[in-house]
């Protein structure tokens, strides 16, 4: 059980000294610094490298490791709390300190997790592995081969939409080691050192112009076999953890974010005289009314986590949700800017989603309907799981 | 005393699932009075069951899934005015005829009236309210003053008011047009002047938005089951259209933005997240968010539902009539949206 009692007065006092704390220590000028992707690096690994000393970087790991053993209402008031302060979201280190994490706690032997999550700690940057040009929201059909030799994996293939690989130490890769039988059943989870030969990480050029995201290419890449987590085989199990890891919560500070940017679309408005258009301010209106559901939808669904009460297809209304009304909020920017917006306009490198940046913002509000489970994926658990809707049937062939 | 929420939706199911769709309103009033819900939310020493808005909340939930008729809106308006009275000499009497299932209408839409005081002593009430429910069977009318100066019951058997009854397509409320013409009004039968009235009146005006943001959430779950119902079941080209991802992607959307719209229902109704958001306007927001979100959800169950949802004798027009009406009463959603609008933009805004 957690030292921590969970009083409202608790939480508040814990706020409190967070909200202190990051008066002192967040970052400044960030935004504007960042239109540099040189200082996008530097300004990440500054902030992590902060939180983790002071121990609010890792409040979601277990009770006994560094920074760990906070309760869901506790992660809640320090995202708040980073949002806020408009402090940057951890983007570099979101896969380390999640996904790996996680994956490392409930499927590590206690060697690998001594090994690897003090180096989390200190700094390393992971990345996930999973998805492939032919495995996208078909998970399953991973075909990156691992062949076991000895007491080595040799891997050949190729991965994409690595979240930020070409600045990774490590990778969480899932590979195929049996075509034979169900696609779920030849799958091995295994842990690929970034800088082993024959790894190369190229960055993808985005709409935007940022580079988010990586193809990772696998030549012949050795992987001693100490290096897999689960058993041969049980790489689709595994990955579900991986995949599972932040399920919705990270939804509660996006959430957050989105309330604490409406001011942007605000000013925005303000900006071109238009406080008294009653088309736009109705506009605005229910913008504003689709956000507070959003927020009510991300709390409701922490109640119901600490209530352990977490319903199949929860995640998925708050991430779908969420999708469409960042779509609208950007949008609404987009629309309010005119032909200002749409001159050229540097982004800010982990800027997040709504920088007032209204073309990069809209661009980049794909990433959550595309990215982690597609906004057409959520539909089909939703449509399947909750309202118990028939599968579509299966048989048709290449 | 503490009634579990879980256990009064339960009940309340089961009861008016009983009763079926659209029930009989008579049967479905004196069911609401047998089981004193009137007084769930009135105080214990009043003879209440002292429950708060969230239970209110299960209530107009579940009426709103089987489109309950009935004056239940108003008459837990008025138990709340009453409840709140400073006034009101014999408090506790009227939450007892009240809760027994005594007709008080109010005006759904949410309108004033100008009372002002006569020259024979007590007060003249003129003016019109529409959308009262129920009122020609009703013996008295909550209404509040335009200048938020007073609130009242005020007796409708009189030759100064003239009930009028106005047909809806939603045939699952019956209004009425009530006009004061001079109406009497006696001293005793004011709840509240003043700066107590323009509190209660904000309240109520809430509490209002509320009973119809539930009453929508309500009604598009039941709307969107029996439409998934409907698809399970029916068969073309050889397989449910349940299996058809084109219908499942629509409902599954659907289902979100009900989630959505009750998550915000309780959020408001639970008062959570108070925040910066005027209360009155973050219970308008529930209502519009909600109206749009049942409007949404029953016009496509008639698309979903195809030639037999067009038929009289299927229920999904209900849903649609029903739906439509929520928009328009308590000042349509374009005029509230507007408002939380500008609010939000004058607290927000660094460049005004």
């Amino acid at each position: 059980m957690t030292a921590s009692v969970q009083t409202e007065a608790n939480l508040e006092a814990l706020r409190k000294e967070f909200r202190a704390w990051l008066e002192a220590n967040a970052p400044h000028g960030w935004r504007e610094a960042c239109t540099q992707q040189d200082a996008f690096g530097d300004t990440q690994r500054n902030w992590y490298r902060k939180l983790v000393a002071a121990g609010y970087a890792t409040p979601h790991w277990p009770q006994g490791w560094p920074g760990g053993g906070r309760s869901l209402a506790e992660q809640k008031v320090i995202y708040e709390e980073i949002a806020r302060a408009d402090a940057p979201r951890l983007i570099l280190y979101f896969v380390s300190t999640y996904h790996a994490a996680s994956t490392l706690l409930e499927w590590g032997t206690p060697e690998q997790q001594a090994k690897y999550l003090p180096r989390i700690l200190e700094g390393e940057v992971w990345c996930q592995g999973f998805s492939e040009p032919n495995a996208g929201s078909d998970l399953a059909a991973v075909s990156t081969r691992a062949e076991r030799r000895g007491d080595k994996y040799v891997v050949n293939g190729q991965k994409i939409w690595s979240t930020m690989a070409q600045y990774a130490d490590r990778c969480l890769l899932l590979t195929r080691t049996d075509s034979g039988g169900a696609k779920q059943a030849g799958l091995t989870f295994l842990l690929l050192d970034m800088k082993a030969k024959g790894v190369e990480a190229r960055p993808i050029n985005q709409i935007t112009g940022d580079e988010e995201f990586a193809e990772v290419f696998l030549d012949d890449v050795e992987i001693p076999v100490e290096d897999r987590l689960g058993g041969e085989g049980e790489g689709w199990a595994v990955a579900q953890s991986t995949l599972s890891s932040e399920r919705g919560l990270t939804l509660l500070e996006l959430s957050e974010r989105l309330r604490g940017g409406l001011w942007r679309l605000a000013t925005a408005i303000q900006k071109q005289g238009r406080s008294k258009d009653q088309g736009l301010l109705r506009d605005f209106g229910k913008l504003s009314t689709k956000v507070e559901a959003c927020c009510a939808l991300a709390d409701q669904f922490l109640q119901k986590r600490i209530a352990g009460q977490e319903q199949v297809g929860d995640a998925s209304f708050i991430k779908l949700h969420y999708a469409r009304t960042l779509r609208d909020f950007v949008g609404l920017g987009v629309r309010v800017s005119g032909l200002e917006g749409q001159y050229f306009a540097p982004l800010t490198y982990g800027g997040g989603q709504e920088t007032g940046n209204w073309m990069v913002d809209f661009m980049n509000s794909y990433n959550w309907s595309i990215a982690g489970g597609s906004d057409e994926v959520q539909r089909n658990i939703i449509a399947e799981r909750v309202l118990g809707m028939p599968r579509e049937p299966k048989g048709w062939q290449l | 005393m503490s009634l579990d929420r879980a256990e009064l939706q339960d009940s309340a199911r089961r009861m008016f699932g009983e009763a079926g769709l659209a029930p009989d309103r008579r049967q479905i009033w004196s069911l609401i009075a047998e089981m004193g819900w009137l007084g769930l939310a009135a105080p214990e020493e009043l003879g209440g069951l002292g429950q708060g808005r969230d239970a209110l909340g299960v209530l107009y939930l579940e009426l709103g899934r089987v489109l309950a008729p009935g004056p239940v809106i108003p008459a837990l308006l008025a138990v709340e005015a009453v409840s709140r009275s400073e006034l009101l000499a014999d408090r506790a009497a009227w939450i007892a005829r009240l809760v027994a299932g005594e007709v008080v209408t109010g005006s759904l839409k949410g309108g004033a009236v100008e009372i002002r005081v006569a020259d024979t002593g007590g007060y003249v009430v003129s003016g019109q309210l529409s959308a009262a429910p129920d009122a020609d069977e009703a013996g008295h009318l909550l209404a509040w003053s335009a200048d938020g100066d007073f609130c009242a019951l005020i007796p409708l058997q009189q030759a100064n008011v003239v009930i009028e009854p106005r047909p809806t397509w939603d045939a699952s409320r019956r209004l009425f047009d009530v006009v004061f013409r001079g109406a009497q009004l006696g001293g005793e039968l004011v709840l509240a002047r003043g700066d107590a009235a323009a509190d209660l009146v904000r309240d109520l005006q809430e509490h209002l938005m509320l009973a119809l943001a539930a009453d929508g959430v309500g009604g598009a779950n039941a709307a969107l089951e029996m439409t998934v119902e409907y698809l399970q079941t029916r068969k073309q080209f050889g397989r449910p259209l349940a299996m058809f991802q084109a219908l499942k992607h629509r409902c599954a959307d659907l289902k979100t933005q009900i989630v959505a719209a009750e998550a915000l229902f309780w959020s408001v109704a639970e008062d959570r997240h108070g925040g910066a958001q005027d209360p009155l306007l973050r219970a308008a927001a529930a209502k519009s968010y909600a109206a749009q979100v049942f409007h949404a959800v029953s016009e496509e169950a008639i698309q979903l539902h195809g030639g037999i949802g067009l038929t009289a004798e299927h229920p999904c027009h209900l849903f649609l009539k029903r739906a439509l009406l929520n928009e328009a009463l308590a000042v349509g959603g374009d005029a509230w949206d507007a408002a939380i609008g500008a609010e939000a933009l004058e607290r927000l805004g660094r460049a005004g």
